[in-house]
């Protein structure tokens, strides 16, 4: 799972050289041989790296303030998105709908690796969601499929139809 | 011990004994001395009612009424006591819906279906002290024959139908007595969904209010929901009967399944067995090729699926329409469409109130529909489906969520709450259904649909014998037994078509409403065959 997202984002961050990857303990997480140093674990760690690579350092936020929310959503999306149970899954939709009422990506206004790591690590959940359950999570539901539009973002993964107009709102049924 | 000793011991416990039983005695007495007195106080009580009591022909519970005599007495509707009855004497029967005593006066509220007004009893020269607490004193929903006053009110009567105006009463008469203690209270019932969270307040539940039905069909909102039913059956009749259609009544008790053997129930019949009719389609359809040309029929229909949904019944009412026609089944369309539309106007026209009463506890939009009536053939609503994400053949039937989404988007695109979907896959349809002459993978059918749920299914039906039977093969239908259905047609049929439409579900999905159960007056599913 985690190893097709990092070889998506390596792609989307325009990286030639794809890395080896391997995984390690029963929660899989990814492991990556590093040429010039230790070997480097886990998701976050390994993506931080992949973009100070690409040179492209603006993805994981400007100010401090900015880096401190990217790394906030970051850790979210380890601690609390993967793995977590069918029934809290509800919770995370509903918190992250109300914090992205007024913003279009997870830190403010910039495009920064917390929302290609989210739209990742949610996208089975939207698949399965129905119409009516994306147009209640509305906020939610318009950043992903901001994201999922975003140029070199998908790859891996297949589209998820979002309606722009609302179909229930009258709340009737 | 000696024989001394075990007389003293006796006699010593025989004392003991008639110690204790004095003091019983001593307190049985005195109990009896109390109830004496409680007897004789009621006793004065009574008598002193009765000797001071100047108003006592006014008030009591008078004899069973076995129609002794025939009064001269007019008994005015509580709809009909307006501001321009104001001043006058009359008579009302009604229930005793709420009734509050405040020292010297009590304030009831008479209802009569769906209407109440507020009534008051107190002291004064038409009233004794006594009058008014006998009539606090009468049980919720107790019947009552009222004289009253109609007055005028300064302040408008919120809680009540009529506002404008109460009543002074002069005379109260316990026509029949409720029992003090009801199963249900009928403001529960009547809370709108949500309101009773809020101040802790009791709600009923459903199964509740269908046990004790009797009471819960007292409801306003209950008595608005039926009359609009029957206002639904009214004006497919006369919008039918104006067309120029024929109502016929056909067997409930028949010898084969109509459509699918699954789901009928089979009854002994003798020394054989029989089935419930799930439609009354064969009949319907024999009588057209009997040249009846347009008929229709309203009965029961029964379904023996198990299936404890919010919108399946196991005995339901339906409304069916059969009829002939020239060259195109779109024609039988726009003749079931044009009556559904002239139910619907019928509807928003005469039966506003009981729309605005259902409206007060499910709140739901005003029904939307066009004309002239949308159609849709199914290839676009699949297409639409897919639009919106959903991945479905092209032959397969549509699930419920699916047609509910479809209503959904239908509803956003056109704007109506009543659509046609058109030429379904023939797959999964009935035998009798006519395939498409364009493509053999659809039919001449046709579902109707209200806020995205089926309340009617038609098509055109096979009018050949030959091909008829060779369809009903292909379903695995036993010949012998529909031979005489297969029969009516080797004699000349005209081509027709025509539709079933359940009763139950077209009040339902008018109002908005979410549970079948809300509009079949005794309902039956398969959990359930009383009341």
């Amino acid at each position: 799972m985690s190893l097709k997202e990092l070889s998506s984002l390596e792609k989307a961050l325009g990286l030639k050289n794809t890395n080896k990857y391997s995984t390690q303990g029963d929660r899989k997480v990814p492991v990556l041989q590093s040429i010039n140093g230790p070997a480097l674990v886990g998701l976050v760690t390994i993506a931080t790296h992949l973009v100070q690579e690409a040179k492209r350092p603006e993805l994981l936020g400007g100010s401090a303030e900015h880096k401190a929310v990217v790394q906030q959503w970051l850790e979210y999306r380890v601690t609390k998105v993967d793995g977590c149970h069918k029934e809290d899954i509800k919770t995370i939709l509903k918190d992250l709908n109300s914090y992205l009422e007024d913003k279009v990506y997870l830190a403010g206004n910039q495009f920064t690796l917390a929302d290609t790591l989210m739209y990742y690590g949610i996208h089975h959940v939207i698949v399965d969601l129905a119409v009516q359950e994306k147009e209640k999570y509305m906020n939610m539901t318009r950043w992903f499929d901001h994201v999922q539009h975003y140029p070199g973002v998908r790859h891996h993964l297949p589209p998820v139809v979002v309606l722009r107009n609302r179909v229930y709102t009258s709340g009737h049924h | 011990m000696t024989k001394d000793a075990v007389q003293g011991a006796a006699e010593e416990a025989d004392q003991a004994q008639s110690k204790k039983g004095l003091k019983k005695q001593q307190k049985e007495a005195e109990k009896a001395a109390k109830k004496a007195e409680k007897q004789a106080k009621l006793a004065a009580d009574t008598q002193s009612t009765d000797e001071d009591d100047f108003a006592k022909d006014r008030y009591g519970v008078p004899q069973m009424v076995q129609s002794q005599q025939k009064l001269d007495r007019v008994l005015v509707r509580v709809q009909k006591l307006t501001p321009e009855k104001a001043d006058q004497l009359i008579w009302v029967r009604a229930r005793i819906h709420t009734s509050r005593a405040k020292g010297k006066q009590c304030f009831l509220v008479l209802r009569q279906q769906q209407f109440n007004v507020q009534a008051l009893v107190a002291v004064g020269e038409r009233a004794s002290k006594q009058m008014v607490k006998f009539a606090a004193n009468i049980n919720k929903e107790s019947i009552v024959d009222v004289e009253a006053m109609v007055r005028k009110v300064e302040q408008k009567i919120e809680s009540c139908t009529q506002q404008d105006v109460e009543l002074h009463i002069e005379r109260i008469f316990v026509i029949s007595q409720a029992e003090p203690r009801l199963p249900l209270q009928l403001e529960d019932c009547v809370r709108p969904d949500g309101e009773g969270d809020e101040d802790g307040r009791a709600t009923v539940n459903q199964d509740t209010r269908l046990d004790n039905r009797v009471i819960d069909l007292r409801t306003t909102t209950s008595q608005a929901i039926f009359r609009l039913q029957s206002g639904v059956c009214q004006l497919f009749r006369d919008t039918l009967t104006n067309k120029g259609f024929v109502e016929i009544q056909t067997p409930k008790i028949i010898s084969a399944a109509s459509e699918g053997g699954a789901n009928v129930f089979t009854v002994s019949y003798f020394k054989t067995s029989a089935y419930l009719a799930q439609s009354p389609q064969l009949y319907k359809q024999m009588c057209i090729c009997a040249d009846f040309d347009k008929v229709f029929c309203v009965g029961p229909v029964f379904r023996a699926e198990d299936s404890n949904t919010h919108r399946h019944l196991t005995e339901f009412v339906g409304l069916d329409i059969e009829l002939a026609f020239n060259y195109h089944y779109h024609e039988v369309i726009e003749s079931i469409t044009d009556t559904m539309v002239q139910i619907f106007k019928g509807l928003r026209e005469k039966f506003q109130t009981e729309i605005q009463t259902v409206g007060k506890q499910y709140s739901s939009e005003p029904f939307r529909f066009l004309e002239p009536t949308l159609r849709l053939e199914y290839t676009e609503g699949v297409a639409m489906l897919r639009e919106a994400g959903v991945d479905m053949g092209d032959e397969e039937d549509l699930s419920t969520p699916n047609e509910k989404l479809l209503g959904r988007l239908v509803k956003e695109k056109y704007d109506t709450d009543f659509y046609v979907l058109d030429k379904y896959p023939l797959a999964v349809r009935p035998f009798y259904t006519m395939p498409d002459p364009n493509d053999k993978k659809y039919s001449n059918s046709y579902d109707m649909f209200m806020r995205g749920e089926e309340i009617l299914s038609g098509a055109q039906r096979i009018h050949d014998a030959q091909l008829l039977t060779e369809r009903a093969i292909h379903h695995n239908i036993d010949l012998e037994k529909i031979k005489s259905y297969i029969d009516s047609f080797r004699y000349g049929a005209p081509p027709h078509g025509g539709g079933g439409i359940g009763l139950e579900r077209v009040c339902m999905l008018y109002l908005g409403l979410h549970n079948v159960r809300q509009v079949s007056m005794f309902p039956r599913d398969p959990k359930r065959l009383t009341p």
